[in-house]
């Protein structure tokens, strides 16, 4: 017996040969991040997938941040999801429900393009430096809407490539530290810009779009961050930078805006919607669906209306506000295009519907809310340079004239006058307002002319709570991140 | 040479060699060198006699082993057999399904002649472990048994389904009553810190490894089915051990008289538990009074009351509007002799409201029938058997369009090549489709909700939509022009050859090779039709298709050697190999656009929108040992290894070990035991085990890669993205499973018992971690801290009367209990390295503190909500109580009918902090229990199973009585308890129009308690007498009437309480009655 013993165990150690290359296998479909960053391609594709999530961030959250608590909004028929907590102003750390995820994950994949691009070969020092460009570019634009969101936050330089639990939690940088580093990036991503032109399509970032970018930031800096003269020049001369690229005023303010003319010579930068490429944006929440579609309307109304939304991507949850409506003069062009009022059959208001700004376009039976959500136009720019002008003393009439000449054609009696510098100040807040309503920048001008509490209705009986200018973090992000502290105020 | 039965073949040499078992990729690896050796045999005895049951007759197919060896014979028709065996001093064991095994000493005589006793004892049945089987006897592990009786009677479109309640210690959860469905299968809790609902046991059926589960087995062709639960018993299967073992046995054939089989059956199943919604009338009453309530908040609501929403008065006879709600005109008036109703307007009693009233909850469903035929054949002789059998099933779902076929044969057969190899084959195949929801809210709890007042067909009497697509009418999205069409269809093949070549006496091989395939492929395809509601006809007709394509190789060699020394060691060791190697391919295409709804298929569509693909690959590779010993059958031992290595782990890790070693004591073979208690009165065996094993489900397979995205565009061009954190330093989840227990029997084992106590702590837990936001990544796939599943389990069966009794009565009972705590988490600077969760008040240390989430020495899913304490009666009390900061509108007024919430902070404001412990999702007891009761021919078979402790959030409710989505109607529930007027004391909060943040927002009266008995079948059988059928030569003719899915005894309001967690639609579980008729011949 002891031979079948022996045979056993000859036989079963000859059976336990093998090769740890049995269970080695090669990715067929994946790009890991072994057999990424090595071509050309590889990072034209990473610097479209950072559009693609500055996109996500546009698709809401520009607006919330931007625009949805200076109370240009109001409830409209249906229910409000979640979104009246920012027109009334009603937000705390629990119930915020805008958050900084798509924001840092944009600036991640920047990151990258930043750290692997240099080392990729690729054909025409123009072309990689132009790359790097765009991605100084976003993450000075992602980190600049947090600052102003958030205040300081935490600075992230580097991309996120691997896990190790402690040395992930970062806490908050001061917002100093934060917009020093948006103006180092831009200061770094202007200069790389091979030429002064255009991309097609006017959706990606380019010399003219960090110039405005560069104004916008630094008017913040030289009214909130004690940046003062300097501050505004630089601005100044970064709306003359805008200028000098292929930009003017549509003489048809509609045209801006309409899904079939994207890219037009007004655009300086916006992020690119399309349908089956992208989700419906916030401008779906500002129509019609089934639940809440008006019966008691004339034909030439719902004619108007044409079709409206599917599900929530047309639900009647906002609608310009009434005090807002107000200020549009009927002979304002951008009236149409900002909001149209519905009206019953007896001609008692119902409700209001996003006008040419949000009304996306219509395919096989259904509306797509796809307008490009506008980074920066070259409306923007004049009315930013006129505020620099005013800030440095100057005559800031001619962009004013500009702006409104197309609003009101040859109407008399809208001609801007130089006044006073409050009343100038006051006239291009007014102007802003009328010409920008429901494109994300409402809150940023009021906070920028230091107005919130003056004329945001919601905000008036938080008179003195300053900390109300900032956004709570809120639970739900500081459950995750422990050494991020609460914005002082907000803290239960 | 034959000699009075003595067999001498002399020496005989062989020369084997096998080369290149394995080429894989351009590397030769897995050499199988087995170098030519030499062996001699040795002088044989034959045996020979017949076995009978306890009234005479033969039994054919019963299994015959030498005691200690390996090779088997078995009984032919009329019950005889030989046998040879080294000497005549040994004994020989019989098995046979159904029969106690018995063992009888040769005692020098060559002609035995056997009586196996009926109906064996749990504790003498043989189970299956992984590559072998023990009886229970010499059983050291914790293996649960699946007794077939719950296979027989229903038709089960997926055989999971019936394990509910059947094995102690194993979780199964019927979440879905759609046909086909599987049930959820979780052994001891599962190894998951984030999913512990995903933590799937590995499935071996036939010993091929199926990550389908049990999807495509046909309850008809299971010869056994038993759960390895302990980390001893699935060492052996190593790195995919850690959830438990299922171990399916298909039904071969068996040497004796071949034997036909056709069974029929016939079930009609009516719709289980459906929810109970508000009527039209009630719904216009408080949605008018409701949508004013809201505007003393928000004024532009007012204007709902007057537009063509489900209460609005904004409705005609026109196509343009959804709803029939609308005041009554001399235009409209003839719609009251056509079946409609009217009512005062609660707002103005002056004025006629009129409606129709539809019920469209009633409309999803619809009584079905399933028909199930099996037809099998099966016999062989002692050199050849074989088995085919092909089963046909096809069901019809309660939920109208939902539809399920299939189709499955399981043919086998094994040939004895020479006297010492055997061969066999096997082919399992399935092929099935099937019609089900795309989306189970949009139909049974957003349609479900849809008003009563809502068209169902407008004035012209085509089909009105409701709402819109996710809130409709059944009618028209599922059946019929508009309704999605598609099908999908699934077919799986396995295919097996092996063999065992008794090498010498006591040193046997066996080797298996087999291949997996799975294809499957869908398509879809959505006809022109008003998805949005009344007003454009969606024109885009989206149409898609898939097909995937899973290939699954499979190698296994097992050597074995048993040996019995001086008739008390017992030994037996083996030595393996089993190589692993899955692919995947998948392609999927959609496009829209075509110009007709006569072409569901992709040629139609004008526009390509998208187009995926995949091939994806695994490879699973290990070595395993184990060692069987015991002494007299006295003291056992089992020493279990395997070393595993697999192509998904991180680079650092690709191969570990995993050990097991288990004893046992049977006391009641000590001498001292006979002295203790009368002879059969007690017996009793200790066990305990300990074992390390391994879980990589979960882990994709280039997971620790990193991933970038591909496929999305930006502005037309090819965008990447960053999706997945690459981690080299993923690594096994490692379970480590101390696991004491005893199996127990009374009175001649007419009682057994069978109790375990385990404490499994994981540790390396592959986990999907929640990063910080900043970091740019919401999740990372890696091993984190611990968890530790502490349990009881036991089974108990009673033979309640004699064996000599004409009527047999059996009851069985198992319950399990299990708890879980997180034991370590990586440290991460925070307190009990917390991971998520929520700031709330903390009782226990009269502080706020952040709770739930993942925290050291909590549990996982710990779910927190506010807490309703009453509500207002009046006006005037409601001034009274604290300030509301969750009500989100600038007027935080509240009124009389408003919900009271618990200020758990005593602050007076009531705030997310005020948020108390509201449940689990997660059961702590399950079990089951069944009676079967024979006289004569005539036998009644019943079983129940139960759950206790998950919590369910009812979201149906909240969806319904919140008016989430616009027009939803509340349940009848609701209305019967709200608050209604100034004065009422009412536990139900009153009707404000959409009132999420104020009264229905997430509470624990929504969080209701999913406890539940289920009488899940009662079989009345009956077998014809034996002369009636011998008339048509059939041997056994079998009637039974089978109802199952009866009754749920449960206090959960929702449809299906099975699944803890939000409840997110749940096909109800139908009630079932099925009429069988087995013949044999």
């Amino acid at each position: 017996m002891k031979k079948s013993l022996i045979y056993f165990i000859m036989l079963s150690t000859l059976l336990q040969v093998s090769c740890k290359k049995s269970i080695e296998v090669e990715p067929t479909s994946l790009l890991t991040s072994g057999t990424f960053w090595k071509s050309e391609s590889d990072a034209i594709g990473a610097l479209n997938g950072m559009y693609v999530s500055l996109r996500t961030v546009a698709v809401q959250n520009l607006f919330i941040l931007g625009e949805a608590r200076a109370q240009t909004m109001a409830q409209a028929l249906a229910g409000t999801v979640g979104l009246d907590i920012f027109y009334l102003n009603s937000l705390d750390v629990d119930n915020i429900s805008v958050n900084w995820t798509g924001l840092y994950k944009t600036i991640d994949e920047a990151n990258l393009i930043l750290k692997y691009v240099p080392n990729i070969t690729i054909t025409t020092a123009g072309s990689k430096n132009n790359i790097l460009a765009q991605a100084y570019t976003t993450r000075a634009y992602a980190y600049f809407v947090m600052a102003r969101s958030w205040g300081g936050v935490p600075l992230r330089t580097e991309p996120t490539e691997g896990y190790d639990p402690m040395s992930i939690q970062i806490a908050r940088s001061t917002v100093d530290e934060v917009m020093a580093l948006v103006k180092a990036d831009l200061e770094k991503a202007i200069p790389l810009y091979p030429t002064n032109n255009f991309a097609t399509g006017r959706n990606t970032w380019t010399k003219a779009g960090a110039n405005a970018l560069k104004a916008d930031v630094f008017l913040w800096t030289g009214k909130l961050m004690k940046g003062g003269t300097a501050d505004f020049q630089a601005a100044l001369a970064a709306t003359e930078e805008v200028q000098k690229a292929d930009v003017s005023l549509l003489p048809n303010f509609n045209d801006i805006f309409s899904y079939d003319n994207k890219g037009n010579k007004e655009v300086i930068m916006a992020s690119r919607f399309q349908v089956l490429e992208s989700d419906n944006n916030i401008y779906q929440y500002m129509y019609l669906n089934a639940s809440n579609n008006p019966s008691n309307i004339t034909q030439a109304t719902k004619d108007v209306i044409g079709v409206i939304g599917s599900g929530n991507a047309g639900n009647s949850i906002m609608q310009v506000a009434a005090p807002i409506r107000n200020q549009f003069m009927a002979s304002d062009k951008r009236r149409a295009a900002t909001f149209y009022e519905i009206f019953s059959t007896t001609n008692v208001l119902i409700t209001t519907i996003t006008g040419a700004k949000g009304t996306g376009t219509v395919q096989a039976g259904v509306r797509h809310f796809k307008n490009d959500i506008m980074l920066y136009r070259y409306a923007d720019v004049l009315l930013m340079k006129a505020e620099a002008k005013n800030a440095l003393g100057m005559d800031p009439a001619t962009e004013m004239n500009l702006v409104r000449a197309r609003a009101y054609g040859s109407e008399p009696g809208h001609t801007f006058v130089n006044g006073s510098k409050a009343d100038n100040d006051n006239a291009i807040l007014r102007e802003r307002l009328l010409e920008l309503t429901s494109e994300g920048k409402r809150w940023w001008d009021v906070r920028r002319f230091g107005k919130v509490f003056e004329l945001v209705p919601s905000m008036q009986a938080n008179a003195g709570k300053d900390y109300m200018l900032l956004f709570p973090i809120g639970n739900a992000i500081r459950s995750l991140e422990p050494k991020v502290v609460e914005n002082p105020g907000w803290a239960p | 040479m034959e000699n009075n039965g003595v067999k001498n073949r002399g020496t005989r040499f062989l020369f084997f060699q096998v080369s290149k078992i394995f080429l894989i990729r351009k590397e030769l690896c897995f050499f199988l060198f087995i170098q030519p050796f030499f062996f001699s045999a040795f002088a044989q005895t034959a045996v020979t006699g017949s076995v009978s049951d306890s009234k005479g007759t033969a039994i054919s197919g019963v299994t015959i082993t030498t005691k200690g060896g390996t090779k088997g014979v078995n009984t032919d028709a009329k019950g005889q057999f030989s046998i040879t065996v080294a000497d005549l001093k040994g004994s020989l064991v019989f098995t046979h399904v159904g029969f106690k095994v018995q063992e009888i000493a040769l005692g020098n005589k060559n002609e035995i002649n056997v009586m196996l006793d009926e109906d064996p004892s749990k504790l003498d049945e043989v189970v299956v472990i992984g590559y072998g089987k023990q009886s229970r006897e010499l059983l050291t592990t914790s293996v649960s048994k699946l007794d077939t009786k719950n296979l027989e009677n229903v038709s089960y479109t997926n055989v999971s389904q019936a394990l509910q309640g059947a094995l102690p210690g194993v979780r199964v959860q019927t979440t879905s009553g759609e046909p086909g469905a599987a049930s959820r299968v979780i052994v001891r809790g599962g190894t998951s810190i984030n999913n512990p609902n995903g933590a799937a046991p590995l499935y071996i059926v036939d010993g091929v490894f199926k990550d389908g589960g049990l999807t495509d087995i046909n309850a008809n062709d299971i010869e056994s089915l038993q759960v390895l639960k302990d980390a001893a018993s699935t060492a052996i299967y190593g790195a995919r051990g850690s959830n438990g073992v299922v171990i399916v046995t298909t039904k071969s054939g068996r040497s004796g008289r071949t034997s036909f089989t056709y069974s029929y059956g016939l079930t009609g199943s009516k719709p289980g538990k459906v929810v109970e919604y508000a009527s039209a009338r009630d719904y216009i009453q408080y949605n008018r009074l409701g949508t004013v309530a809201a505007a003393v908040k928000n004024a532009a609501l007012l204007s709902r009351n007057t537009q063509a929403g489900g209460s609005g008065t904004g409705n005609n006879l026109t196509n343009a509007t959804a709803y029939t709600t609308m005041y009554l005109t001399p235009d409209n008036q003839f719609k009251l002799s056509q079946g409609w109703e009217s009512m005062p307007d609660p707002l103005d009693p002056t004025k006629t409201i009129i409606f129709k009233d539809t019920k469209f909850s009633d409309l999803i469903y619809q009584n079905a029938l399933t028909q199930e035929h099996n037809f099998s054949a099966s016999g062989g002789t002692d050199k050849a058997t074989f088995n085919a059998a092909l089963g046909y099933l096809a069901s019809d779902g309660t939920v109208i369009s939902t539809k399920y076929k299939r189709l499955s044969f399981n043919l086998n057969g094994s040939i004895k090549l020479r006297s010492n190899i055997v061969i066999n084959g096997r082919l399992l195949y399935t092929n099935r489709s099937n019609s089900s929801l795309a989306s189970y809210a949009n139909i049974l709890y957003r349609g479900a909700s849809l008003p009563g007042t809502a068209k169902y067909a407008f004035e012209d009497s085509t089909l009105a939509p409701g709402q819109s697509q996710s809130i409709g009418n059944p009618d028209y999205f599922l059946k019929g022009q508009y309704a999605l069409q598609g099908n999908t269809n699934v077919e799986g093949t396995t295919m097996v050859v092996g063999g065992r070549w008794d090498i010498i006496p006591g040193l046997s091989f066996e080797p298996q090779i087999s291949l997996f395939r799975a294809n499957s492929d869908l398509y879809r395809f959505q006809p022109a039709a008003l998805l949005n509601g009344v007003g454009a006809v969606v024109t885009t007709r989206a149409s898609s298709a898939s097909y995937s394509k899973t290939t699954q190789y499979q190698a296994d060699g097992v050597l074995t050697y048993a040996k019995s020394i001086a008739d008390n060691h017992h030994l037996e060791v083996k030595a393996g190999i089993s190589y692993y190697s899955k692919n995947l391919m998948s392609q999927s295409a959609a496009g829209q656009g075509a110009a007709t709804d006569n072409i569901p298929t992709l040629n139609a569509a004008a526009q390509p929108t998208a187009v995926s693909g995949q091939i994806s690959d695994l490879r699973i590779a290990g070595l395993f040992s184990r060692i069987d010993y015991d002494y007299k059958e006295k003291y056992l031992l089992s020493l279990n290894y395997r070393y595993d290595g697999a192509s998904n782990l991180g680079s650092s890790n690709k191969f570990g070990s995993f050990p097991g070693i288990s004893a046992g004591w049977n006391l009641h073979k000590e001498k001292f035991w006979d002295q203790l208690f009368p002879r059969n009165l007690l017996t009793f065996k200790i066990r305990g085990s300990y074992g390390i094993n391994g879980n990589i489900s979960g882990l994709g397979d280039f997971q620790a890669l990193g991933n970038y995205s591909v496929g999305s565009q930006y502005s037309s061009n090819a965008a990447v993205l960053t999706s997945v954190l690459p981690n080299a330093d993923l690594s096994w989840e490692k379970s480590k499973t101390i696991d004491v227990g005893f199996d127990a029997g009374l009175f001649d084992r007419r009682v057994s018992f069978i109790f375990d106590y385990y404490r499994r702590t994981t540790d390396d837990l592959l986990t999907t971690v929640s990063l910080p936001a900043s970091s740019g990544y919401s999740t990372v796939f890696t091993n984190l801290g611990s968890l530790e599943n502490t349990g009881y389990e036991m089974a108990v069966d009673v033979k309640i009367l004699p064996p000599s009794s004409k009527v047999q009565w059996s009851l069985s009972l198992n319950a399990a209990k299990v708890e879980s705590q997180i034991q370590k988490l990586p440290a991460n600077g925070v307190d009990k390295n917390r991971i998520g969760g929520v700031y709330v008040w903390d009782p226990a240390t009269a502080g706020y503190a952040w709770l739930g989430g993942l925290q050291e020495g909590g549990r996982v899913g710990d779910m927190y909500a506010y807490k309703l304490t009453g509500v207002y009666a009046t006006d005037a009390d409601a001034v009274k109580g604290p300030v509301d900061n969750i009500v989100n509108t600038a007027n935080k007024t509240k009124y009389g009918g408003d919900a009271m919430w618990a200020d758990i902070d005593k602050n007076n404001i009531i705030d997310s902090r005020d948020q108390v412990y509201v449940g689990n999702p997660y059961p702590k007891w399950t079990g089951g229990i069944s009676s079967y009761l024979s006289y004569k021919d005539l036998s009644l078979f019943v079983r129940a199973d139960y759950t206790v402790g998950a919590t369910v959030y009812n979201y149906p409710a909240v969806f319904a009585d919140g008016q989430l989505q616009g027009d939803a109607l509340p349940t009848k529930r609701f209305i019967d308890n709200m608050w209604k007027k100034q004065g009422d004391i009412a536990n139900t909060p009153r009707y404000v129009w959409q009132n999420q943040t104020g009264n229905i927002r997430p509470n624990n009266t929504y969080y209701e308690k999913g406890d539940f008995l289920a009488i899940r079948e009662i079989t009345l059988a009956y077998s014809l007498p034996k002369p009636l059928i011998s008339k048509i030569r059939a041997s056994n003719v079998n009637l039974n009437l089978t109802g199952s899915n009866l009754h749920y005894f449960t206090a959960y309001t929702g449809q299906v309480p099975d699944d803890g967690g939000q409840d997110n639609g749940h096909y109800p579980i139908p009630v079932n009655l099925t009429f069988a008729i087995r013949v044999t011949f």
